[in-house]
């Protein structure tokens, strides 16, 4: 631990965990998963910046949205994000979640995952080296730090706006149970 | 009588310590062993301040809160009876036969948690958490019957010290049958590879922890230390002549420890078939033939 850290921890030793003990979702959605073996394994090592991949939400606090994001998984990442615990956070990691990336005229991928969910960074790069990682990493550690790591306040205060763009895309899926429109015909 | 009671206060803070030392010292370990740098020692209480600080923390009803309670009260209890050094609070005539009992406690507590949280994934880890203990109690408790007819007692104070006056009256030179069987099954009372398939993440989502988030988890992650902590004082307390004071007996699990963080860290994870084949197997014979011979000379 630095020196200038001590200070900062005993201010606040709920930052300090949060900070240092970033444990990722193991939720694999795209082909940026292939980037996440080499990170926590011998030849990066996240465990020595306190990063660990975790088997399921309630575990988790951090989560890496690996490549692109079709209207099916969009479903499963919205369920795991709503059963992870405060405080949370949200990567988006390559340029698919980004913008589309090469998926960008799909039909059925999304383009915009920040209207759907609070993302709290972005990774650029088709595939980003599992050093931008870390740079995201000592980046949300800034943020954290400054306040700014915030969007799961956001997701409470703004709920009626993301559940109003996830009912749009995905009126099936349970937590909208009960209320079924015909917006869409097929199931997914 | 206040002797007692600081002993009573000073022990679990020390097991907690020391447990958590150990937490922090198997994942450095680890990480040499896969040559990587590894988390700073200091991790596991990171991450149990994180979990602990964590502001949402979802409860699926009583049973599962009182279920962690329980768990940690057990471990907390069992550290009471066994004697640490000179440290022994609680021990009576028959503390060791308190100590077998206490110790399924916090299993049995961590289970009622899963079973009230109602996942697939908990009930399957606790069924092979149950299968795993119903493999390792024979061997163990073979040999711990061995060791209780060669010292003519059930105290485990009285079986540290009938140990203590030399180096050869450990019972690990003059009981090596129910030593050895009590250490092959070692890794099956700690829960680690390769008898890690109960709490296994690829296969079973971290088993019975699969719901526990925030400082439910932070609880979990402090019985598993103090888990550890029971386990392996019983061994150097039954079979490494307990210790002098509390350095020494830290020594001795250090040593045991760390022997143990090496077989975790090279081997790969049996089935429920396979782990239960090899307790039965060899260490079970082991314990009996040592329970054999033990009757026998001591006739």
């Amino acid at each position: 631990m630095d020196r200038a850290d001590i200070a900062k921890t005993l201010k606040s030793p709920a930052n300090w965990g949060q900070k240092y003990s970033l444990w990722a979702v193991y939720f694999c959605t795209g082909c940026g998963v292939i980037e996440i073996p080499p990170v926590i394994t011998s030849r990066w090592d996240a465990e020595r910046f306190g990063v660990l991949p975790m088997a399921t939400p309630r575990q988790g606090n951090l989560f890496l949205i690996t490549g692109y994001v079709s209207l099916k998984t969009m479903g499963a990442i919205i369920r795991t994000y709503d059963q992870m615990p405060d405080p949370k956070y949200v990567v988006g990691f390559g340029s698919c979640p980004v913008n589309g990336g090469m998926y960008w005229d799909s039909y059925n991928t999304i383009k915009h995952l920040d209207k759907y969910l609070p993302v709290d960074g972005w990774i650029a790069g088709c595939m980003p080296r599992p050093e931008a990682i870390f740079v995201a990493v000592v980046h949300l550690w800034q943020m954290i730090d400054k306040g700014m790591a915030t969007g799961y306040q956001k997701y409470k205060e703004n709920y009626e706006y993301y559940e109003r763009n996830q009912r749009e895309i995905l009126p099936h899926l349970p937590k909208f149970s009960g209320e079924r429109t015909e917006v869409v015909g097929q199931t997914l | 009588m206040v002797q007692q009671v600081i002993s009573m206060i000073v022990l679990p803070v020390i097991a907690l310590v020391i447990a958590v030392f150990f937490l922090g010292l198997s994942r450095k370990i680890t990480a040499r062993i896969h040559r990587r740098h590894g988390p700073p020692l200091y991790q596991p209480l990171i991450d149990v301040v994180k979990l602990l600080t964590q502001k949402e923390n979802i409860s699926h009803g009583t049973i599962f809160d009182l279920g962690i309670v329980l768990s940690v009260a057990g471990g907390l209890a069992t550290i009471l009876f066994i004697p640490a050094g000179g440290l022994h609070p609680l021990s009576s005539s028959g503390d060791f036969l308190v100590v077998l009992y206490l110790m399924l406690l916090s299993p049995l507590g961590l289970a009622l948690a899963a079973g009230a949280s109602e996942n697939p994934n908990a009930s399957i880890g606790v069924s092979r958490k149950f299968i795993l203990a119903l493999g390792y109690e024979v061997p163990f408790l073979l040999a711990a019957l061995a060791v209780m007819v060669h010292f003519r007692t059930t105290s485990l104070v009285e079986i540290v010290s009938l140990q203590r006056e030399s180096l050869l009256n450990w019972s690990v030179f003059t009981l090596p049958l129910p030593a050895l069987a009590t250490f092959l099954v070692l890794p099956a009372m700690l829960s680690i590879r390769p008898f890690d398939f109960a709490g296994a993440p690829q296969e079973v989502a971290s088993g019975p922890l699969v719901e526990l988030g925030g400082k439910y988890l932070a609880f979990a992650a402090i019985q598993g230390a103090l888990h550890t902590y029971i386990v392996l004082a019983i061994f150097v307390d039954l079979y490494l002549g307990g210790g002098a004071n509390i350095l020494t007996f830290f020594l001795k699990m250090l040593a045991v420890f760390f022997i143990g963080v090496c077989i975790n860290g090279v081997m790969p994870r049996f089935r429920v078939k396979q782990a239960l084949i090899y307790l039965w197997k060899w260490p079970a014979i082991i314990a009996f033939a040592g329970l054999v011979i033990v009757m026998w000379t001591s006739r």
